[in-house]
């Protein structure tokens, strides 16, 4: 009985499995109980299905991958650089932040005195610019200068002061440099300073004071002063030309100034003050034949005495 | 000099979708019974491969599809009842019986839709692939990653459990 139905029922899982032959067919089909697995196996076997709609779906999988598609690209490699870029970033903001240069810069009508890492003393004129590096200090006591500045230098090695004109350097000293559109000016008030412009080297001793224009050495004298006119709030000049002066003024008073039929060329030999700018014009203009006029928003204009 | 080829490749992708996705769309629906929920599994099993298809050569494909979507299903909480459509086939035969006859079938086709609709998702699963789908046990057995043994057993089961349900005929 049981050998039997275990006979019937591989006959059916054949069949089902779509081997049996027509024989067993009909061998199974004399058992009732098989015969209505087969007539229900075959009923199932007509029932239709909803189908899937192949576009749709399509797209939706296209739309999901596309972006994927490109994360998934360069794999490992995406990690490494990423690790490297991370560490490049972390590197260069070291190195910049720690190699970066300390700038002290000044506006017009301000002074300004601080101390460089070796406790030499700069005192920066108005409208001028100092960069140094406070990591190398130790190494290279070097800065470049825009504008003009006095620097006392405590005694030490080489101390380089570098300008578009040329090159300052001194051993312990105190001097002033001046270098504004062409015109480079150093005056050594103790020690011995030297200047190196256009592959010319220069000793300026103490008490001297030199002058080199548009690379060319205007003037080497003698200055009497202990230390420079404007760090006592005058700016004094030895034949310098008129626009140079002009933009001094510009830059110790908050005013524009306009040369009217005036030669720029014009030498000036003098100082004026930094306290009173009427003063100021005044000491620049007598001496030139000139006169200025301030109008009402403030805007100096000078021209020659008699061309009105 | 035959490396096997694996699926990144949009016109491999493609190719396997056009061939594949539709037996596996029907292979969800036997399990889960909604159209929404077997669309929403063949994409997921899809986007699965082509995130995969560095490491799945073509061969593998397909039985990473099924495999996806089995567990796929597992994880899915919500099991729905599924529902077949009426056949439509095997008109001919019919139009020769007597009403009565035609009335009785048709009873006995919505007995049977409802019993399958009862059915275990193993045993529906199993009967459905065979029966709809005609396929063989072993692939069935590959399919849900089980014995041929156990397909036996589960189609067994099935006809059993529709037999009482529907009564003898």
């Amino acid at each position: 009985m049981n050998t039997q139905k275990m006979e019937k029922d591989y006959l059916l899982h054949k069949w089902l499995n779509n081997e049996a032959t027509p024989e067993e067919l009909e061998q199974l089909k004399t058992d009732p109980e098989y015969a209505s697995y087969i007539q229900i196996s075959n009923a199932t076997s007509a029932f239709e299905l909803p189908q899937m709609d192949s576009e749709p779906n399509f797209k939706a999988i296209s739309n999901k991958i596309k972006p994927v598609h490109q994360l998934h690209k360069p794999n490992i490699f995406s990690v490494v650089w990423k690790v490297a870029a991370i560490f490049a970033v972390l590197l260069a903001g070291y190195y910049y932040t720690t190699t970066l240069d300390t700038s002290v810069k000044t506006d017009i009508a301000q002074t300004e005195t601080f101390s460089l890492p070796d406790t030499s003393e700069v005192i920066l004129n108005a409208g001028s610019k100092i960069t140094y590096n406070k990591k190398n200090w130790a190494k290279s006591r070097e800065l470049s200068l825009d504008g003009e500045a006095y620097f006392k230098v405590t005694k030490g090695n080489k101390f380089s002061v570098k300008t578009v004109e040329g090159t300052v350097s001194v051993l312990g000293t105190q001097f002033n440099v001046f270098v504004r559109d062409g015109f480079f000016a150093v005056a050594c008030y103790e020690g011995l300073v030297s200047v190196t412009y256009n592959d010319t080297i220069l000793k300026v001793p103490a008490g001297s004071k030199i002058q080199i224009e548009n690379g060319k050495l205007m003037m080497n004298e003698t200055a009497e002063d202990p230390s420079p006119d404007w760090l006592a709030a005058e700016s004094s000049f030895e034949n310098a030309p008129l626009s140079i002066v002009v933009k001094e003024i510009e830059r110790q008073y908050p005013v524009k100034v306009t040369l009217e039929n005036v030669d720029f060329e014009k030498r000036f030999t003098g100082s004026f003050t930094h306290k009173k700018l009427d003063l100021a014009l005044k000491a620049i203009c007598e001496p030139l034949q000139l006169q200025y006029k301030i109008d009402k928003n403030g805007a100096v204009h000078i021209d020659a005495k008699n061309s009105k | 000099m035959k490396k096997p080829q694996n699926v990144c490749n949009e016109n491999t992708f493609n190719r396997l979708y056009e061939a594949h996705s539709k037996p596996v769309w029907r292979f969800i629906y036997f399990k889960c019974g909604d159209t929404a929920q077997a669309d929403d599994l063949v994409q997921e099993a899809f986007i699965k491969l082509w995130q995969n298809c560095a490491k799945i050569t073509q061969e593998k494909a397909k039985s990473f599809l099924y495999t996806v979507c089995n567990n796929a299903f597992l994880n899915e909480v919500a099991h729905h009842k599924v529902v077949l459509k009426h056949a439509k086939r095997q008109p001919e035969k019919t139009n020769f019986h007597s009403p009565e006859f035609l009335m009785e079938e048709s009873q006995f086709h919505e007995k049977l839709k409802t019993s399958l609709e009862n059915l275990s998702e193993a045993q529906r699963t199993a009967f459905l692939l065979n029966r709809i789908e005609g396929k063989k046990y072993a692939e069935i057995a590959e399919m849900l990653n089980i014995s041929v043994k156990a397909v036996e057993k589960r189609m067994s089961q099935a006809l059993a459990t529709l037999r009482k349900e529907i009564g003898n005929i």
